[in-house]
């Protein structure tokens, strides 16, 4: 199997030119493909699972914020509780319910990156709904009322509210990216951290990779995969950010 | 017009509008005046449709609004607007704020291709702003506008789907006398359109300034509501009168 040397990664992780002399970088190699692979897998399971939970998210701080109900502050608690829930333990409840034992077991979901998704789904759900109730319910009462005062309907208003909201709601996201692309625990647990006989990534993510890199000793190598993880989640913070300063503009 | 009936209101067990009677007619000034915290808000919000009244009715032309089914009350709503007395202006352009209200009563098909650049702002939000004076600011961001401008935009914001009655609360309680004289302008415009205005303010001389008709809201409801000059010259209520004298102080 061919190699590919790490080191034709690192200016775009470093933003410089390739120092072949560093003698950390010397001796790193992989089979080919393999970073990119890992690099898809960790963008793949933890965007869509953070897509799917801001899609089940939003709506749903916005239907608490919007409403008056016995047992809201439960409910905001039971939110803010499933902020600090252990990973693991998520891993554990998601491989029982996909296991044969479990109630998806048809589905065929153990060590599958759908079984990662939905762990990194439930562990992003809780901050996004927290982050962005808070921000829902720290909009303004003047502008709801001057929203439905002019004629807006319930739909209206909270197009409004979520406008006034956006950057907290961003924040959301990038809380709820932030802990699906950093989770070890419950991808380890779901996904088994396992790689073809190519070489390349099924279930490896960045962050199992580099937990796996340094049980073996290989601490250059786990420094280099840090690297490319915090280059990522740096990038996809600036697009959200950009995104939100355009919508200013607009 | 626009009729409130035998209205009374209530929060949290403390009674704020105890069997209320008050009307509008279309191209009248009435002013509603009376100290702080008697009732004024809960009033204008109840006349808005906003508050659905514990007892007694309001009517629009002769519609009961809260006997009628849900897509027509919006109806209803719709043809009343309302300043508050926080500007509460929504995140965007001047032009966009005023556009608001003509944009929410449009289908979504039309509000997709105004968002998209393929409709320019309706003629309505030009002339609305030049009622206040502030054509100029039209691509000026809310953010940057001062206190009465704001408040001036806010007025043109109501004012330009034009609608049957509008309901000023306190519009100028925290504005200097140049913009509280082109407020005054604007409510004068209105009148002239034929739209019924109910300005609710402590400002006594305000309300002789600008209303054709006078309520006084006093802690036992309305003591007595009549022509302005009647109102201010020869009231016949001994209440009204010590409170218009100064004799009744809160």
């Amino acid at each position: 199997m061919p190699l590919e040397p790490v080191v034709p990664l690192l200016p775009e992780v470093l933003g410089g030119p390739t120092h072949h002399h560093l003698p950390l970088l010397l001796d790193l190699s992989f089979r080919e493909g393999y970073v990119r692979s890992i690099i898809y897998v960790s963008l793949y399971v933890s965007l869509t699972a953070v897509a799917l939970s801001t899609l089940f998210s939003v709506p749903v701080a916005i239907l608490v914020g919007f409403s008056e109900f016995p047992g809201k502050q439960f409910v905001k608690s039971v939110v803010n509780t499933g902020m600090g829930f252990p990973s693991v333990v998520v891993g554990l409840l998601v491989l029982f319910a996909v296991s044969n034992q479990g109630p998806l077991g048809s589905l065929d979901l153990v060590f599958t990156r759908e079984a990662m998704i939905m762990s990194q789904f439930v562990l992003a759900t809780p901050p996004i709904t927290a982050i962005t109730l808070a921000a829902v319910s720290g909009v303004d009462d003047g502008v709801r009322d001057a929203a439905r005062a002019l004629g807006g309907t319930r739909l209206d208003v909270a197009l409004v509210v979520l406008k006034e909201a956006r950057y907290g709601i961003a924040t959301a996201i990038l809380a709820g990216f932030g802990r699906a692309v950093s989770e070890v625990g419950s991808v380890l647990i779901v996904g088994g951290n396992i790689t073809g006989a190519d070489g390349i990534s099924k279930t490896r993510t960045l962050t199992t990779a580099i937990q796996l890199e340094a049980r073996q000793g290989q601490y250059e190598t786990a420094m280099v995969l840090g690297a490319v993880l915090v280059a990522l989640v740096l990038t996809v913070n600036a697009v959200v950010v950009h995104f939100g300063d355009e919508g200013v503009a607009g | 017009m626009l009729r409130a009936t035998a209205v009374s209101q209530s929060f949290g067990g403390e009674r704020v509008l105890d069997d209320l009677s008050i009307e509008v007619d279309a191209g009248e000034v009435l002013g509603v005046i009376g100290p702080s915290g008697v009732g004024k808000t809960t009033l204008l919000r109840t006349l808005a449709l906003s508050l659905e009244p514990d007892e007694g009715s309001v009517t629009l032309e002769g519609t009961d609004v809260w006997a009628a089914g849900e897509a027509d009350r919006l109806a209803l709503r719709r043809r009343v607007g309302m300043v508050f007395q926080e500007a509460s202006l929504f995140d965007g352009s001047v032009g966009h704020n005023v556009e608001y209200g003509i944009r929410v009563r449009k289908p979504w098909s039309d509000r997709i291709a105004a968002a998209v650049g393929l409709a320019g702002p309706p003629d309505a939000v030009h002339e609305s702003l030049d009622v206040v004076g502030m054509t100029d600011k039209v691509n000026q961001h809310a953010d940057s506008l001062s206190g009465g401008e704001a408040q001036r935009v806010s007025f043109a914001r109501a004012l330009a789907y034009d609608p049957d009655v509008l309901l000023l609360d306190e519009p100028t309680s925290d504005l200097d006398p140049r913009n509280t004289a082109v407020i005054e302008e604007a409510i004068d415009e209105a009148r002239n359109r034929g739209i019924g205005v109910v300005v609710a303010t402590h400002d006594m001389h305000q309300a002789e300034r600008v209303a054709d008709r006078v309520a006084v809201l006093l802690d036992d409801g309305v003591t007595e509501v009549g022509p302005t000059d009647v109102i201010f010259d020869d009231p016949t209520d001994e209440r009204t009168r010590k409170f218009i004298s100064g004799e009744l102080v809160y």
